[in-house]
């Protein structure tokens, strides 16, 4: 069995979405287990991956699940989404239509996942850059006016895909940090401002709950 | 395909049978459970299907109508070239062919590609109802591989594919095409909308383990592995991603000799491959155990191996399929 990273101080469950083929699974072997195989199977219903990395000494550990894109699996994979803190938006930026379709996913996140969820727009295949039907630009934009994050990725040639599930790991751990600072300070907050994003640190997995 | 050591009483029986003017499916069903040797696989196949017509005399013309009318509905989805065809559904089935068997090189190659397009986007168009999901492409590769081996005089795998006259091929893609839908024909609602199927099979599945492996079951639970999470894919692809190309075409020899066996069998053989890995799944946590189970060391799982587990399948069905309420 692989050597345990069951020491961890928080655990997040992030998604990977997107259209079939813009390279979820890639992106996934290549930040957990540093693969890539350009004919790797298509995903059917849901695969599950976990890495920690380490922010502020603190030890996150992410728990990956990476989604079929096919329409048809959408009942199954949408099922994944509630609990999970973060969603990496896949598209191709050599596949303008991957791109087009970023709207139909941010529709099935807002019907089905948390609304406080973290989500980083990812252009994958930086590689192909004389395909290239996406400019960084628009994307860019996109991604502003939407309040999502953005980068540019290639699981093939690795470029961005560690600063990536960095990126947005880090972003989900401020947000979770802050507002236990933020409840810590100020105890009479109301209820309906605690946050729906709710890791479950070690701690909180080991149960004691009530104290 | 590897050569396989039937017995010489075996071959002759298969000999005898296949021989016989109207073939008795019965008895045919019962030689082929254990296993059919490779020279007799094709044409056994087809007959199990119900393809190929029991009686000779209406297998020339019964073939010849089967052909032409799958080479018509093919040649008019296809007479516009690609600009022709419904875009979404030709595009899904275009990337998931080049990465169906990526290690095989026969996969790999342009001719067999575009005749597996071929089956794929007629057998989509034909069923509106579910339309083309992915794993389908997995299931058509067992009747394609097997079709096309029989008319080659040596291994596939390593055969000058470009060599193969243009009417073998399109002997074969007519008859996976037809194979294929008479086996999703049974199994339709596993890829309608929501897949119900698999929903119902996975159910069963669940239910059949508490009874068979209470500890198993437990352990699960208690580590909050659910069953849809690993076993949607054992129902969408029926084993495919879990075994061999070789291992699966020796279980649908048994498959096919069940009365409903890519639905009701099936769901046994899950059961007994879940069983075969409890007791190293009593010592995993939900990680360990999500990721052994997508990736279950079978690669060196040989046909007894698969044997054994048919056997066990076979030896539950016995005990429950004639007591339905334990399992439903």
């Amino acid at each position: 069995m692989a050597g345990k990273d069951d020491e961890y101080d928080y655990l997040f469950k992030v998604v990977l979405i997107g259209d079939s083929g813009v390279g979820k699974s890639n992106l996934l072997s290549r930040f957990t287990r540093n693969e890539f195989n350009l004919e790797s199977k298509s995903t059917i219903g849901v695969e599950f991956a976990t890495r920690s990395i380490q922010v502020d000494s603190k030890t996150i550990k992410a728990q990956i699940w990476d989604t079929a894109g096919q329409e048809r699996f959408r009942a199954i994979t949408s099922a994944y989404y509630r609990g999970a803190v973060g969603a990496l938006l896949v598209y191709d930026l050599a596949k303008h239509v991957t791109y087009e379709n970023v709207n139909v996913w941010l529709k099935e996140l807002r019907d089905h996942a948390d609304n406080n969820i973290v989500v980083m727009l990812v252009g994958n295949k930086s590689d192909l850059r004389h395909l290239r039907a996406v400019s960084t630009e628009d994307a860019k934009k996109f991604a502003a006016d939407n309040n999502l994050s953005f980068i540019e990725t290639s699981a093939l040639d690795s470029s961005n895909v560690e600063l990536a599930f960095t990126k947005i790991l880090t972003e989900i751990y401020r947000i979770v940090s802050n507002k236990a600072l933020e409840s810590s300070e100020n105890s009479n907050v109301p209820s309906s401002q605690v946050v729906s994003i709710t890791p479950t640190s070690k701690d909180e997995a080991n149960g004691g709950g009530c104290c | 395909m590897k050569e396989n050591d039937y017995s010489l009483h075996k071959i002759e029986q298969f000999e005898e049978l296949i021989n016989t003017p109207n073939i008795d499916l019965g008895k045919l069903r019962k030689l082929s459970w254990s296993g059919i040797p490779n020279q007799f696989r094709p044409m056994v196949w087809q007959l199990l299907m119900g393809y190929l017509p029991r009686n000779q005399d209406r297998r020339e013309v019964t073939l010849a109508r089967k052909r032409k009318d799958f080479a018509d509905t093919a040649n008019q989805a296809f007479s516009k070239g690609v600009a022709g065809l419904d875009y979404t559904l030709y595009h899904q089935i275009h990337i998931d062919i080049p990465r169906t068997n990526p290690s095989s090189t026969i996969y790999q190659n342009k001719k067999i590609q575009k005749s597996l397009e071929r089956i794929l986007y007629c057998w989509a168009i034909r069923h509106p109802a579910s339309g083309y999901v992915q794993g389908i492409n997995d299931l058509v590769t067992p009747f394609y591989y097997v079709f096309l081996s029989s008319y080659l005089d040596s291994d596939l795998d390593t055969y000058d594919i470009n060599s193969i006259p243009d009417n073998v091929f399109e002997a074969v893609e007519a008859d996976s095409f037809w194979c294929l839908t008479n086996l999703l024909d049974g199994i339709q609602d596993s890829y309608t909308y929501n897949q119900p199927g698999i929903h119902r099979q996975v159910q069963k599945l669940e239910e059949f383990i508490k009874r068979v492996d209470l500890k198993l079951y437990n352990h699960l639970k208690k580590e909050d592995v659910q069953f849809i999470q690993f076993a949607f894919r054992w129902m969408n692809c029926l084993l495919m991603r879990e075994l061999k190309l070789e291992n699966i075409i020796r279980m649908w020899d048994t498959y096919q000799s069940e009365p409903d066996g890519f639905s009701e069998f099936h769901l046994y053989v899950c059961a007994a491959f879940l069983v075969k890995w409890s007791k190293d799944l009593l010592e995993m946590d939900f990680q360990d155990i999500m990721i052994f189970l997508q990736n279950l060391p079978t690669s060196d799982w040989t046909e007894k191996d698969i044997e054994m587990l048919l056997s066990e399948a076979y030896m539950w069905k016995c005990l429950f399929h004639d007591s339905p309420n334990h399992i439903s």
